[in-house]
C-alpha cells in the first residue's frame, strides 16, 4: 500500500498540474473577476495539496508485508471483461444487440470457467431477459444489426 | 389528511404495487449476495426509473434500499460475510451467535428490528421534513453554498479508511462535475472537442461504471468464492422476538433516533449509522465483553440504526437537494431527470409525490417482515448463485443500462472508464462513495458561490454575516478542523500522562 500511495499521490499532483495547463487561457468576465477557471483552479490546488499529504504520509508508513498480487489468470479475466465492453461498443451497431450480447456473454462465462452448455443456456436466457426488459417493456431501441436482430 | 389520501392514491395502483414487489425482490437479492451493494443496485435501477413515472421511480428506490440494507444481514449471520457494508459492524456477533445455534434468533432480530428502525425513520422523515422545508424557504445562495460545503466536508470526515484518500476521491468527483459548459460564461471546460462532453459527465453511466462495472472487475479478480453456509429453520425466526423487544426497547428507541439523525447529516449513510450505533451500544451495555463474541444487543442496536438511517438520508435530499448518502445522491439525479427540483418548493408544488414517498417507506418496512421471512427461507439458494454467471449478467445489464439513457455508445465508453477508475481506486483504499457526492454537490457549490459573488459584485462578507450562513460556516469549519483538533488534544493528553 505504501508504494501505491506514493504513485497515487503523484498521479493526483499531475492531475492538478494538468488542470492548470488547461485553465490558464480561459476567458474572464468583466473587471477581471474570476470566471470559469476559479473552481477548477481551486480543485487543482487541492489535488496538489492532498496528493503531497498522501505521499508524505506514505513515506512515514513502515512497509507492510508484501501485498497479495492477483495471479496472471485473474488479471487476464479482468482484461477480458474490459475487452468484452470494448468489443460490444465496436460491433453492436453492425451485428445487433441480440447476437452481440449472447456471444459476448457466452465467451465471458466460458473464460470464467462455466461449462459450454451452461454458458450457452445462461447467455441466451440473460440476453432474452434484457431484451424483454429494455426493448419490449421500456421500449428502448436496442441496436439492430444487418440481420435486423 | 387530504394530501395523505392523495399520496396513497398514487401508491395504490396495480403498476406501482408491481414495481414495489419487483423492487423488493431485487433489493433482497442484491443485499443478500456479498459484494453487491445497495448503491450498486440503485445505480443499476436508474435506467429503469428513467422510463417510469416519478412515483413508481422513487418508490422503487425506497423499497429496494430498505430491503437491501436488511438483506445484508443474512449472509452476515450465515456465512460471516456482510451482504452490504451496513451489516459489517455486527457481522462477527451475528456469525458467533449462529455458531452457538441461535441463527434463527439472529435473523428474527435482524428482520423485525430493521423494520422497526425503518418505520421510526419514516415517521421522523414525515414530521421533520416539512418543518425544515419552512426554514429552507429562507435559504438563499449563501446558505446553500455552505450547506453543500458542509455536506462535502462531512463526507470526507466519515469516509472509511484514510481521510486524505476520502478527500481526494471527493475532489475527483468535484473535478468530474466541472466537465462541460460552465455556469458563468457558458465556456466549455475539459471537453477536448468531444461534443458529448458539452453536457458534462453523464451521471448515470458514471454511477453504473463506478459501482457496477468496478464490482464485476473486482469479482473476477477474486475468483469464485466457496464458503460453508449455516442452515437455519426459517419458521422459528420469530420465536422470542417479543422478549427481545421488551428487554431492548430503550436500545431500539435510542438507535432509531441516532440512525435517523446520522442519515439527516449530509454524506453519512447506513454503514456509518451501524458503526456509530454499535459503539454507543457497547459503551452503554451491561455486557460489553460480549461484543464481538456474540452480542444480540449489538445486533438490535446496529440493525435498527442502519434501516432508520435510510429515511433520514431523504431529509436533506428532499428539503435542500443535498444528498444524505450515495443512494440519495442517485435519487436527486432521478428527481432532476423527472423535472422535479428537490428543495422546499417540492413540498408546495408536488406534496402528493412527497407523501407517496413517505407512505412508500412505511409500506416497504411493513412488507419487510413477510418478504424478509421468504428471503431467509430462500437464503441458502440465493447464496449459491454462481458468481461466474451472475457477474457477466450484471456486466451486460450495466452496458445496456448505460446505453439506454441517451441511446449513446459514448455513454457505454464512459461507463467503462469510470468502472476502471472505480476499481483501481478501491483496490488502493480510495473510497468511491465520495466521488458520487462530489459529482452531485459540485454544481451546487459552484453555482451558489458564483451567483452569490456576482449578485453582490464580489463582496464575500455576506457568506459570514448572514445569521444562518454564519452558523453553517462555523459548523463546516469545525468539521474541517476537528481531526486536527482531536490529534492535538490526543498528543497533549499523552504528553501529560507521561
Amino acid at each position: 500500500m505504501k508504494k501505491n500511495d506514493i504513485i497515487g499521490g503523484g498521479i493526483f499532483i499531475a492531475l492538478g498540474i494538468f488542470i492548470f495547463t488547461q485553465t490558464w487561457n480561459y476567458p474572464s468576465p468583466e473587471k477581471g473577476h474570476p470566471g470559469p477557471d476559479l473552481f477548477p483552479n481551486l480543485l487543482a490546488l487541492l489535488f496538489i495539496g492532498f496528493g503531497l499529504a498522501l505521499i508524505l504520509k506514505a513515506r512515514k508508513l513502515v512497509s507492510a508485508e508484501a501485498e497479495i498480487v492477483p495471479g496472471p489468470k485473474r488479471i487476464a479475466n479482468a482484461l477480458f471483461v474490459l475487452a468484452i465492453v470494448a468489443v460490444f461498443v465496436g460491433v453492436v451497431n453492425f451485428v445487433g444487440f441480440l447476437i452481440t450480447s449472447a456471444v459476448l456473454l457466452f465467451l465471458l462465462m466460458k473464460k470464467l470457467g462455466v461449462t459450454i452448455l451452461k454458458s450457452a443456456i445462461a447467455s441466451i436466457i440473460i440476453t432474452l431477459f434484457i431484451n424483454l426488459m429494455f426493448s419490449k417493456i421500456l421500449r428502448v431501441p436496442l441496436p439492430y444489426g444487418i440481420l435486423g436482430w | 389528511m387530504d394530501i395523505v389520501l392523495q399520496g396513497l392514491s398514487l401508491l395504490i395502483n396495480f403498476k406501482v404495487i408491481l414495481v414495489i414487489v419487483v423492487s423488493a425482490i431485487y433489493g433482497l437479492f442484491v443485499g443478500a449476495i456479498p459484494g453487491l451493494t445497495a448503491t450498486m443496485a440503485a445505480a443499476l435501477l436508474i435506467p429503469f426509473t428513467f422510463f417510469m413515472d416519478p412515483v413508481p421511480a422513487l418508490v422503487s428506490i425506497v423499497t429496494m434500499s430498505a430491503m437491501a440494507i436488511f438483506a445484508g444481514d443474512i449472509p452476515a449471520a450465515l456465512v460471516r460475510i456482510p451482504g452490504t457494508p451496513s451489516s459489517a459492524a455486527y457481522t462477527q456477533d451475528s456469525f458467533e451467535l449462529t455458531k452457538q445455534g441461535k441463527g434463527e434468533l439472529v435473523l428474527g432480530v435482524d428482520v423485525v428490528f430493521s423494520a422497526i428502525g425503518g418505520l421510526m425513520g419514516a415517521i421522523i422523515l414525515m414530521t421533520s421534513a416539512p418543518l425544515l422545508a419552512e426554514i429552507a424557504f429562507k435559504f438563499t445562495t449563501f446558505e446553500y453554498f455552505w450547506l453543500a460545503a458542509m455536506g462535502l466536508s462531512a463526507t470526507v470526515m466519515v469516509s472509511r479508511g484514510s481521510q486524505i484518500k476520502g478527500a481526494l476521491s471527493m475532489i475527483l468527483g468535484l473535478f468530474f462535475s466541472t466537465v462541460g459548459v460552465d455556469i458563468t460564461l457558458g465556456y466549455p471546460r475539459f471537453t477536448f472537442g468531444v461534443i458529448e462532453l458539452l453536457n458534462g459527465v453523464n451521471f448515470i453511466p458514471a454511477m453504473i461504471g463506478l459501482f457496477g462495472v468496478s464490482e464485476v472487475i473486482r469479482s473476477v479478480m477474486q475468483g469464485e468464492l466457496a464458503y460453508p453456509i449455516a442452515r437455519v429453520r426459517a419458521e422459528k425466526i420469530f420465536s422470542g422476538i417479543f422478549k427481545m423487544f421488551k428487554r431492548y426497547k430503550v436500545n431500539v428507541l435510542r438507535s432509531g433516533l441516532l440512525g435517523t439523525f446520522i442519515g439527516i447529516l449530509p454524506g453519512a449513510g447506513a454503514d456509518i449509522a451501524a458503526w456509530i450505533a454499535y459503539a454507543v451500544s457497547k459503551r452503554s451495555s451491561k455486557e460489553p465483553e460480549k461484543y464481538g463474541a456474540g452480542s444480540i444487543e449489538a445486533i438490535v442496536d446496529s440493525g435498527t440504526a442502519n434501516n432508520a438511517c435510510l429515511a433520514g438520508d431523504w431529509v436533506p435530499a428532499l428539503v435542500f437537494g443535498i444528498p444524505g448518502d450515495s443512494i440519495t445522491a442517485i435519487v436527486i439525479g432521478v428527481l432532476f431527470m423527472k423535472g422535479l427540483r428537490p428543495g422546499p418548493m417540492i413540498f408546495e408544488t408536488q406534496p402528493d409525490i412527497v407523501y407517496a414517498v413517505y407512505l412508500a417507506f412505511i409500506l416497504a418496512n411493513l412488507l419487510m417482515i413477510p418478504f424478509g421471512y421468504l428471503a431467509i427461507k430462500a437464503s441458502s439458494q440465493m447464496l449459491r448463485v454462481p458468481r461466474n454467471i451472475l457477474m457477466p449478467g450484471i456486466l451486460m445489464f450495466s452496458i445496456v443500462g448505460s446505453f439506454a439513457i441517451n441511446n449513446s455508445i459514448f455513454d457505454v465508453g464512459m461507463m467503462l472508464v469510470m468502472g476502471v477508475t472505480g476499481y483501481f481506486m478501491e483496490a488502493n483504499g480510495f473510497p468511491v462513495a465520495p466521488i458520487v457526492l462530489g459529482i452531485v454537490l459540485g454544481p451546487i457549490v459552484e453555482k451558489n458561490f458564483m451567483m452569490s459573488m456576482i449578485k453582490t459584485d464580489w463582496d464575500a462578507t455576506q457568506f459570514f454575516t448572514r445569521p444562518v450562513s454564519a452558523i453553517l460556516c462555523i459548523v463546516t469549519l469545525f468539521i474541517w478542523f476537528f481531526p486536527l483538533f482531536a490529534a492535538v488534544l490526543e498528543k497533549t493528553r499523552k504528553r501529560n500522562n507521561r
